[in-house]
């Protein structure tokens, strides 16, 4: 009793209400996160595709690891959460990290307990309560870190969500958060058809990130991407999840490979 | 994890969740303190009433060790088992009857004990089992239909008062309570009849028996039953069974209390002697036919041999 | 003596339980429903220890109930049997653990498919065709072994469910009177008479 009474003293004003009815802690992180890189998502009639912008960059950073091994991905934007939901993440690294961990977690417990798969919003929800938490519990600053979900159910299929630091969260049929999130956002306003398929969706996700990367460089060294389908055989959920000479190959078949002078090895 | 973590992760704050939930159900023994910050929402150290154990490793066994008869005929306790307790409902609302003997092995401890707890005006319940168990726990249970009375201005329901009971004993499942009760009486929904046991077992029904001797008051009261007995057969009936009980079974005996539940709560009827019933009849009381209970009184006259 | 049945046919699960509650050798009740309903599409015949019985299933349906209120999702009678199954487990590592026997019967709504899982009170848990728990399963199990059929109409599940009934009432020597019989298919639960 007398720990926890010390404890609230200490930190009681990491979020509390600002005269004006705000939480200021929560817009800081939602600031840090919208210069954070663009994450983007499409939900397709036949699977989810989500891509999302490196902002580590130099031809110094040791990719090596990236390249062979793993499940794909270089590990900083996108992340295999289960094997029905790709994460894909923008804010704090470190934080991500953690709420990753968190979430894998939940996803395992789920799959002990119930034997199946963790539903895509329950697992959301999940993370959610846990975000939440941390916006109201003395001593804690809130997660830096907005999260897109791609993933697969049996009841209610392809779904994508969207979390922010407060614990909200919902689903969209596109979106993106992160750095220019609001030109992205128009521009998928006006391209997005209803019953678009995953080969088309694909093709939408890399033009509006050419659009609204700030780099004059768009090539695996600044894009993680990944697609989340339906195996044709198995009807079970499939996450693939891009390595970087994927990506390289399949900007060059869309054709929007740019060339840096710099990257170049 | 860390402890915040830990301490939000909702298996722990649904457990804390549900704990004050349980101490704001049962809101007796509570001192100030337990709303204060002293104690907090979350403190379980005050404010939960609990039933005393024997303070020994095993209560189970120790309570075994001194009362159970069948295996050490000297132990020191010995708790009242032999009972015949009967409900049923018919048209005419429910008859509750029940013996009065109390053995204690094979001592008769007593002939006049009431075996029919009155709860409240609309609520009986019946006592087979353990005699205190009983008592104790029907009149604990009658407090709160009382409560329940008082926060929700209407009575409690027959089905809502049972249900009480038998979760709480099927708290103590396996520590030794002994109770086999029907919780009888009279609702917005009409007569009701609940049998609640020890086990935890609870059945709603029409018509029950409970007690060594519950099997002879069957043999009576199965046979002449049937929904539309009128108030004086049913309360015949309810006599004629005990005293059924009465007669064959060791356990059971000496006088019959009988009781009437209407919709305007529960009469007691009267009071009968298993002798008188057996050589003279229950008196002059309304749906006797004036003859002798007894076999032999019966048919008397009357014979098997062809003449 | 407590017995229940259950098998699968084409689109559906019947589940049938007898209807008696003994205390010693008295029979206390004779129409009490042992076959609960936990959602939509979900049924479970639970036997056992008096007073656990009810107690488990009654919580179980409550869990159901609320992951589906909370979620907005429904479980998958999969994993509404892996719930049941971990809880069982867990109850029989606890001071007071459940003797609670089940059959769990549920059809599967995306994926068209009627499930039966087999649950014992040492938390045993089997995915089967038919199932039975009590001293009928003695006489059910050979019996279903030589007349069960996988793509069998309710007709013909109902008349094989009869077979089992007769055979118990024939050869068993305190046999059940009644039996409940539910039946769930991607219509829901529905009761019925045999």
């Amino acid at each position: 009793m007398l720990a926890t009474a010390n404890n609230s003293l200490i930190a009681g004003r990491t979020t509390i209400f600002s005269p004006e009815g705000r939480l200021y802690q929560i817009e800081y992180a939602m600031e840090a996160i919208s210069h954070a890189g663009t994450v983007l998502g499409v939900l397709a009639k036949d699977g989810v595709v989500l891509a999302a912008e490196k902002k580590v960059t130099g031809k110094l950073l040791d990719l090596t690891g990236a390249k062979e091994g793993g499940y794909g991905g270089s590990g900083e934007k996108i992340f295999l959460l289960n094997s029905n939901v790709i994460g894909g993440v923008a804010g704090l690294t470190a934080d991500a990290n953690s709420l990753i961990n968190h979430a894998r977690t939940i996803a395992q417990r789920h799959l002990l307990t119930y034997n199946e798969d963790i539903p895509v919003e329950i697992l959301t929800e999940r993370l959610c309560d846990m975000k939440q938490g941390y916006t109201q519990f003395g001593g804690l600053r809130p997660f830096g870190v907005s999260l897109l979900y791609a993933g697969y159910d049996p009841q209610y299929e392809f779904q994508l969500y969207h979390s922010d630091p407060s614990g909200n969260y919902s689903g969209w049929k596109a979106t993106c958060i992160g750095a220019n999130n609001g030109t992205a956002q128009s521009l998928l306003k006006q391209e997005y058809k209803d019953d678009i398929e995953v080969k088309d969706a694909i093709g939408l996700v890399l033009r509006v990130m050419s659009k609204t990367m700030d780099s004059t460089t768009l090539g695996s060294e600044k894009l993680e991407f990944a697609v989340l389908t339906l195996d044709p055989e198995t009807k079970k959920p499939k996450a693939k999840i891009y390595r970087p000479s994927e990506i390289d190959a399949l900007l060059q078949s869309e054709g929007l490979k740019k060339e840096d002078e710099e990257m170049k090895p | 994890m860390n402890t915040f973590a830990s301490r939000f992760s909702s298996t722990s704050a649904g457990a804390e969740l549900s704990k004050a939930k349980a101490i704001a159900m049962e809101d007796d023994d509570f001192s100030d303190a337990s709303w204060g910050s002293e104690a907090g929402y979350g403190s379980l150290a005050k404010g939960v009433p609990t039933f005393s154990i024997p303070s020994v490793a095993d209560p189970t066994a120790f309570l075994r060790l001194h009362t159970d008869d069948s295996s050490d005929p000297n132990c020191r306790i010995k708790i009242q088992h032999g009972t015949t307790t009967l409900a049923f409902r018919f048209k005419g609302g429910v008859i509750v009857a029940v013996d009065s003997r109390a053995t204690a092995g094979s001592y008769v401890a007593s002939g006049t004990v009431k075996k029919v707890i009155e709860i409240n005006p609309y609520l009986l319940g019946t006592m087979a089992g353990g005699a205190a168990d009983c008592q104790y726990w029907e009149t604990y249970l009658g407090i709160h239909c009382r409560l329940h009375e008082l926060r929700n201005r209407e009575r409690i329901s027959v089905s809502a008062a049972s249900k009480y009971l038998s979760n709480l004993v099927y708290g103590y499942k396996g520590m030794g309570l002994s109770m086999g009760t029907m919780i009888c009486g009279w609702d917005k929904t009409g007569p009701a009849i609940f049998y609640v046991d020890s086990d935890g077992t609870r059945l709603k029904g029409d018509l029950f028996s409970v007690g060594s001797g519950s099997t002879f008051a069957y043999g009576v009261l199965d046979q002449g039953y049937h929904w539309d007995l009128s108030d004086e057969e049913a309360q015949e009936l309810g006599r004629r069974s005990i005293y059924a009980a009465g007669h064959r079974d060791a356990f059971s005996g000496n006088t019959c209390n009988l009781y009437h539940v209407k919709e305007d709560g529960w009469k007691f009827i009267g009071n009968y002697d298993v002798s008188k019933m057996h050589y003279e009849g229950p008196g002059d009381v309304p749906g006797s036919a004036g003859v002798a209970y007894g076999y032999d009184i019966r048919v008397e006259g009357r014979s098997s041999a062809d003449s | 003596m407590e017995t229940s049945f259950a098998l699968t046919g084409k689109g559906y699960v019947i589940i049938a339980s007898d209807t008696t509650a003994a205390r010693s050798i008295v029979k206390m009740k004779i129409d009490e429903d042992k076959v609960k309903a936990l959602g939509p599409h979900l049924l479970m015949a639970h036997s056992g220890e008096p007073g656990d019985t009810l107690q488990f299933a009654e919580y179980v349906e409550r869990n159901i109930r609320l992951y589906n209120i909370r979620h907005n999702y429904s479980l998958s009678p999969s994993a509404a049997a892996s719930w049941v199954r971990r809880s069982l487990a867990e109850s029989l590592r606890s001071r007071h653990p459940y003797s609670v026997n089940l059959l769990l019967g549920g059809y599967d709504v995306p994926a068209k498919e009627p499930h039966l899982y087999w649950i014992d009170y040492l938390g045993t848990m089997s995915e089967v065709p038919f199932g039975a728990h009590g001293y009928g399963s003695y006489f059910a199990l050979s019996l279903l072994d030589r007349y069960h059929n996988p793509d069998a109409s309710l007709e013909e599940g109902i008349a094989t469910l009869k077979r089992c009934i007769d055979e118990v009432a024939k050869r068993l020597i305190v046999s059940p009177s009644k039996y409940t019989v539910k039946v769930v298919d991607k219509d829901g639960v529905r009761e019925i008479e045999v």
